[in-house]
C-alpha cells in the first residue's frame, strides 16, 4: 500500500481506492464496515499512523459520512466509504450536503452489489447523485479505480461539492496490477478551519432556497465535463455507450465477435450527469445506439433525454437488449451486441452441460462456522422458550452472520431488511400480533441502528424480548472494532460501552448469558423469558467471542482448546449431534449410521456434547488451562 | 499472448483467496496483466466460493462459461458443481476430499469422481489435504499443495508462470516458518505433477 512511484503492486480493487485517495493527500477517512466496501478503509485504518492521517470505524454510515463532511467543511480533504444500502441510511446528509457543498475535496465511495451477493438487495446508487444533483464517477475496472479516485477529489475541489464514486463487487473485490503513478505526499493539509457563514452552513428554507441554485449552476457545469467520456472509432452509424464496468465487458465482446472497428465506442467514466457535448458529436452520425450498463438505465434514460431534446433521429436501445437485474456477464453482453449488431448470437465457443447425479450434488449456502456462538445461543433460546411455555415465538431478525439462523434447524431469523429493522419491525408486529417476539439482532448492528427502535419499544409500550448477540466486534466483515471492543480503528484504547449498560439505561432489565456454558444459558434464558412473560422490559445479552477470532487467537497464542469426538460404541445412531446443531464439523461418511467429528475443523465449543444424550461425545485432547479465557477476553 | 482462464473453486475458508492471490502476485512479478475476481462476506463461510483468474490483457473479472482453462478445486462436491465450467479438454486439478453441507444427501466420492472423470477433460484428482498435513502437520496449505500439481501437470500452466515466479509470490504472503514450508510444500507437490503429467 505504501511503496513508492513506479512500482508495479496487485491491488484489490478496494485497496486501488485507498491508494489512489492517499495520493489525493486525504487527512481524514470514517466508514462503517460493509461488502463490498470494507478494505477501503481498513486498508486505510492500517496505514493510518505512518502516512498520519485520521481514520475511524464510524457507528453507522450516517455518522461516518458526517464526520467525513465535518472535515471537509473545514478545508481537510476527506473520504466516506460504504456499500450502497448504507448509503440509505446516510441519505439524509448526502441530500443536504450537495446544497451547502464542501471546501475540500469530498469523496463517497458507495460500493454497489449487482446480484446481492452479500446483500439485501441490488439497488444502484448511481440514481443518488440524480437524486441529490452531484456527480458519479465509475471505473471500468479495478486498476482504473485507483486514477479516477484522484479525479473525484479533483472535481470535488473543483466544484466544492461531494464527488459520489461508485465502485461494485467486480470493481471492488477484483485484484489487478496498478503501476503506481505517484508517490503518497508527505505534507498533507490536517488541520482546517471553520468559517462561520450561516447562508451556507445552515439550511433553513430561505438560505436552502439560494444555495439550490447555486447547485444548479454547478449541475449544469459539471455537464461539460467532457473528458469523463472518452470516443473510439468516431463517425460510425452503430454505437455502443458502456458505463463503468460494462465497458470492459463490451471490449472484451467485440473482440470475441471481431467488430471492434464497426462501431463507435462511447465509454462514460461520469455516468452522472452525462455529458452532453461528447454524445452529441456521437448522434451527429448514429443512426442505432446501444446503451450496455449494469442494472439500472440510468444513462440510457438521460440519453434519451439528450436525444428528444436535440432532435436528432436515432434508434436506442439498452434495458431491452441487457438484463435490468444480477451483474453483467460475457454472455449476456455477447447476446445483446450480438443481436444489435445482426449478426449470429451463437456463442463462439462449446458449452459444456453441467453433471447430473442422484443424490444430486447438494446446494451449499453459507452455514453457521463450528463452534459459532451464535449456534449455542439459538439452541438455547429455543430449549428456554419451551421450558417458559412461550408457543408460536416469532424471531424478528437482523443484519449478521446470525441471519444464517433463518436455516433449519434454528429458524430463529424470520425477518430481515435491514440494519435496526429487528427491534423496530418487532415493535409494529407486537402492536398487532398475540405471538410473543424476540427481536435479534448483532452487537455492531445494535450500536448501528438499534438503539432508537429500542428506546421506541419501551416508550411506546410494547411487548418484545431484544436479544443481543454480542462477539464484541463487527464479525461477518472481518472482526472491525466498534463501540462495545474497547479499541479504535487504528488500534488505541478507548471507552467500551457495553450494550448492557445502553439497554439499562434504555429501562431494560437485562440478562447477562455465556452460551459456551449451554445448560446455565437455558436457565438464565428460562428466568429470562417468565419475567417477559409478566411483562416486564427484558433484553438479554449473550456474550462469546466469534469462533474464527478464537482461533486465530488459539493459534497465534499457542492455546490448545478442546477437540471433541464421537464414542462409536456408546453412539445410538440417533442423530440429535447432526439435526439440533448443523455443524458443519460433525460429518455422516456415505453408507455410514454413524456421525464423526472433524477433528480438523472442531472448535471445541461442546454443543454437540451438551446435546448428546447418550453422552457419546467426549474431549479427546489435552486443552490449555486458560482456553476459556479466549472466548471472552482480548 | 493468448488468455488464460484459472477457476478456483471450494468451501469459504479453505483458503480460496490466499490461492487466488498467490497466483495474482506471481503474474503481476512476471509482468502479466490479470484479474483476480473474488466474492467475500457472509458466502465466504461455509459456502461454496469461486475465485475467477484471467491471464490476459484488459479481461472482464468475470470469465464465460465453459471457458476455464485449469480448474483448482479443493473439495470434490464443488469440483463437481463447477466442472461445466471447464472447457473441453481443459485441466481440473482436484483435492481428493469430501467436505458434504451440513444436513445434506450427497453423492458418494466415487460417484462424484467417476462422472467428472466422464468429461473430457485432463483430470487429476490429489489427495492435497493428505500432502498438505504431511509437511505442515494441517490440512491448511492444500490450496498450495493444489498450485503445486497443477503447474506440475499443465505445462501451457507453467509457461506463464514459473515455479520461481510462483516461490516469489510465497514470500509476499508468507513469513517464517509457513514461509518455508509453503515452498517446499509447493516444490514437492510440483514434482509429483511433472511426474504425472508426464
Amino acid at each position: 500500500m505504501l511503496r513508492p512511484r513506479g512500482s508495479k503492486v496487485l491491488l484489490l480493487g478496494n485497496e486501488a481506492i485507498a491508494r489512489g485517495a492517499l495520493e489525493a493527500s486525504i487527512c481524514f477517512a470514517a466508514a462503517y464496515p460493509g461488502t463490498p466496501s470494507t478494505e477501503i478503509v481498513e486498508v486505510l485504518s492500517e496505514v493510518a499512523k505512518e502516512c498520519g492521517i485520521y481514520v475511524e470505524w464510524s457507528v453507522n454510515e450516517k455518522v461516518a459520512f458526517e464526520s467525513a463532511y465535518g472535515a471537509a467543511i473545514a478545508g481537510v480533504r476527506s473520504l466516506t466509504a460504504m456499500k450502497h444500502v448504507g448509503l440509505n441510511v446516510a441519505s439524509d446528509i448526502l441530500m443536504s450536503s450537495a446544497y451547502a457543498g464542501v471546501e475540500e475535496g469530498f469523496v463517497v465511495v458507495t460500493a454497489d452489489d449487482p446480484s446481492a451477493h452479500s446483500s439485501q438487495n441490488e439497488q444502484d446508487n448511481r440514481w443518488y447523485g440524480l437524486l441529490a444533483h452531484l456527480p458519479v464517477l465509475e471505473p471500468s475496472n479495478a486498476r482504473e479505480a485507483y486514477k479516477l479516485v484522484k479525479e473525484a477529489f479533483k472535481l470535488s475541489s473543483k466544484y466544492k461539492i461531494p464527488a459520489i464514486f461508485r465502485s461494485t463487487t467486480r470493481i471492488s473485490h477484483t485484484r489487478m496490477p496498478v503501476l503506481l503513478e505517484e508517490d503518497i505526499p508527505v505534507e498533507k493539509k490536517c488541520k482546517g478551519e471553520f468559517t462561520v457563514d450561516y447562508e451556507r452552513w445552515v439550511l433553513v428554507p430561505a438560505h436552502t432556497r439560494r444555495r439550490k441554485l447555486e447547485l444548479l449552476k454547478i449541475w449544469e457545469a459539471l455537464r461539460g465535463e467532457d473528458h469523463y467520456v472518452t470516443l473510439y472509432n468516431q463517425g460510425l452509424e452503430k454505437v455502443i455507450v458502456a458505463s463503468g464496468l460494462a465497458y470492459t465487458y463490451v471490449r472484451e465482446v467485440l473482440n470475441l465477435l471481431n467488430l471492434t472497428n464497426k462501431v463507435t465506442i462511447v465509454k462514460v467514466n461520469m455516468p452522472v450527469p452525462l455529458p452532453r457535448k461528447p454524445l452529441l458529436k456521437t448522434l451527429e452520425y448514429a443512426r442505432e445506439i446501444l446503451v450496455v450498463e449494469e442494472l439500472d438505465p440510468v444513462v440510457e434514460m438521460q440519453l434519451k433525454d439528450i436525444i428528444v431534446t436535440s432532435g436528432f433521429k436515432v434508434n436506442i436501445r439498452g434495458k431491452d437488449l441487457v438484463p435490468e437485474n444480477y451483474e453483467l456477464t460475457i454472455e449476456a453482453v455477447y447476446r445483446a451486441i450480438a443481436k444489435f449488431m445482426g449478426v449470429e448470437d451463437k456463442l463462439p465457443w462449446e458449452r459444456v452441460e453441467p453433471i447430473k447425479l442422484d443424490p444430486p450434488i447438494p446446494p451449499r449456502p453459507p452455514t453457521l462456522c463450528a463452534g459459532c456462538p451464535h449456534r449455542s445461543t439459538y439452541y438455547a433460546v429455543k430449549v428456554a422458550a419451551n421450558k417458559a411455555r412461550l408457543r408460536n415465538v416469532v424471531y424478528t431478525g437482523d443484519i449478521g452472520c446470525y441471519t444464517l439462523g433463518y436455516q433449519k434447524p434454528f429458524e430463529t431469523q424470520m425477518t430481515c431488511f435491514e440494519m435496526g429493522g429487528s427491534i423496530g419491525v418487532a415493535h409494529g408486529l407486537a402492536k398487532v400480533i398475540e405471538n410473543p417476539i424476540v427481536a435479534v439482532i448483532g452487537d455492531s448492528t445494535f450500536y448501528h441502528a438499534g438503539i432508537p427502535p429500542a428506546l421506541n419499544t419501551v416508550y411506546n409500550k410494547s411487548s418484545v424480548l431484544v436479544l443481543v448477540l454480542d462477539n464484541m466486534t463487527t464479525a461477518m466483515t472481518g472482526h472491525q472494532p466498534h463501540p462495545g471492543a474497547g479499541i479504535t480503528a487504528t488500534g488505541e484504547a478507548t471507552i467500551r460501552v457495553a450494550p448492557e449498560s445502553v439497554l439499562s439505561s434504555l429501562g431494560f432489565k437485562v440478562y447477562i448469558i455465556n452460551p459456551l456454558h449451554v445448560k446455565e444459558a437455558i436457565e438464565e434464558l428460562t428466568k429470562a423469558f417468565e419475567e417477559f412473560k409478566h411483562g416486564v422490559n427484558v433484553a438479554v445479552v449473550s456474550r462469546m467471542k466469534c469462533a474464527l477470532e478464537v482461533l486465530r487467537n488459539a493459534r497465534r497464542r499457542g492455546v490448545v482448546l478442546p477437540v471433541y469426538a464421537i464414542v462409536e460404541n456408546k453412539c445410538t445412531s440417533c442423530m440429535a449431534c447432526v439435526k439440533l446443531t448443523a455443524c458443519p464439523a460433525i460429518v455422516i461418511d456415505p453408507g455410514s449410521k454413524k456421525p464423526h467429528i472433524e477433528s480438523s475443523l472442531c472448535a471445541g465449543c461442546g454443543l454437540c456434547a451438551v446435546i448428546c444424550p447418550y453422552r457419546a461425545i467426549v474431549v479427546t485432547n489435552k486443552p490449555s488451562e486458560n482456553w476459556e479465557a479466549l472466548w471472552w477476553g482480548p | 499472448m493468448r488468455n488464460y482462464n484459472i477457476l478456483i473453486v471450494g468451501v469459504g475458508g479453505q483458503g480460496l483467496l490466499t490461492l487466488g492471490s498467490v497466483i495474482g502476485v506471481a503474474c503481476a512479478i512476471r509482468g502479466l496483466d490479470v484479474a483476480v475476481a473474488e466474492v467475500h462476506g457472509m458466502s465466504q463461510r461455509g459456502g461454496s466460493v469461486v475465485v475467477y483468474v484471467r491471464i490476459g490483457e484488459e479481461l472482464s473479472p468475470i470469465m464465460p462459461m465453459s471457458s476455464a482453462d485449469h480448474m483448482l478445486a479443493l473439495e470434490l462436491i464443488e469440483a463437481a458443481r463447477y466442472i461445466h465450467h471447464v472447457r473441453r479438454m481443459g485441466y481440473a486439478t482436484i483435492n481428493d476430499f469430501l467436505w458434504p453441507p451440513p444436513l445434506s444427501l450427497y453423492p458418494s466420492r466415487d460417484q462424484l469422481i467417476s462422472k467428472v472423470k466422464s468429461r473430457d477433460i485432463r483430470l487429476h484428482v490429489v489427495d492435497a489435504n493428505d500432502m498438505s498435513i504431511k509437511i505442515t502437520g494441517s490440512s491448511i496449505s492444500a490450496n498450495i499443495a493444489i498450485l503445486g500439481y497443477a503447474l506440475g501437470v499443465d505445462e501451457s500452466l507453467r509457461e506463464l508462470l514459473e515455479l520461481d515466479v510462483v516461490e516469489k509470490s510465497l514470500e509476499e504472503h508468507f513469513r517464517g516458518r509457513a514461509l518455508e514450508l509453503n515452498k517446499s510444500l509447493l516444490k514437492i507437490a510440483f514434482e509429483e505433477g511433472l511426474k504425472r503429467g508426464e
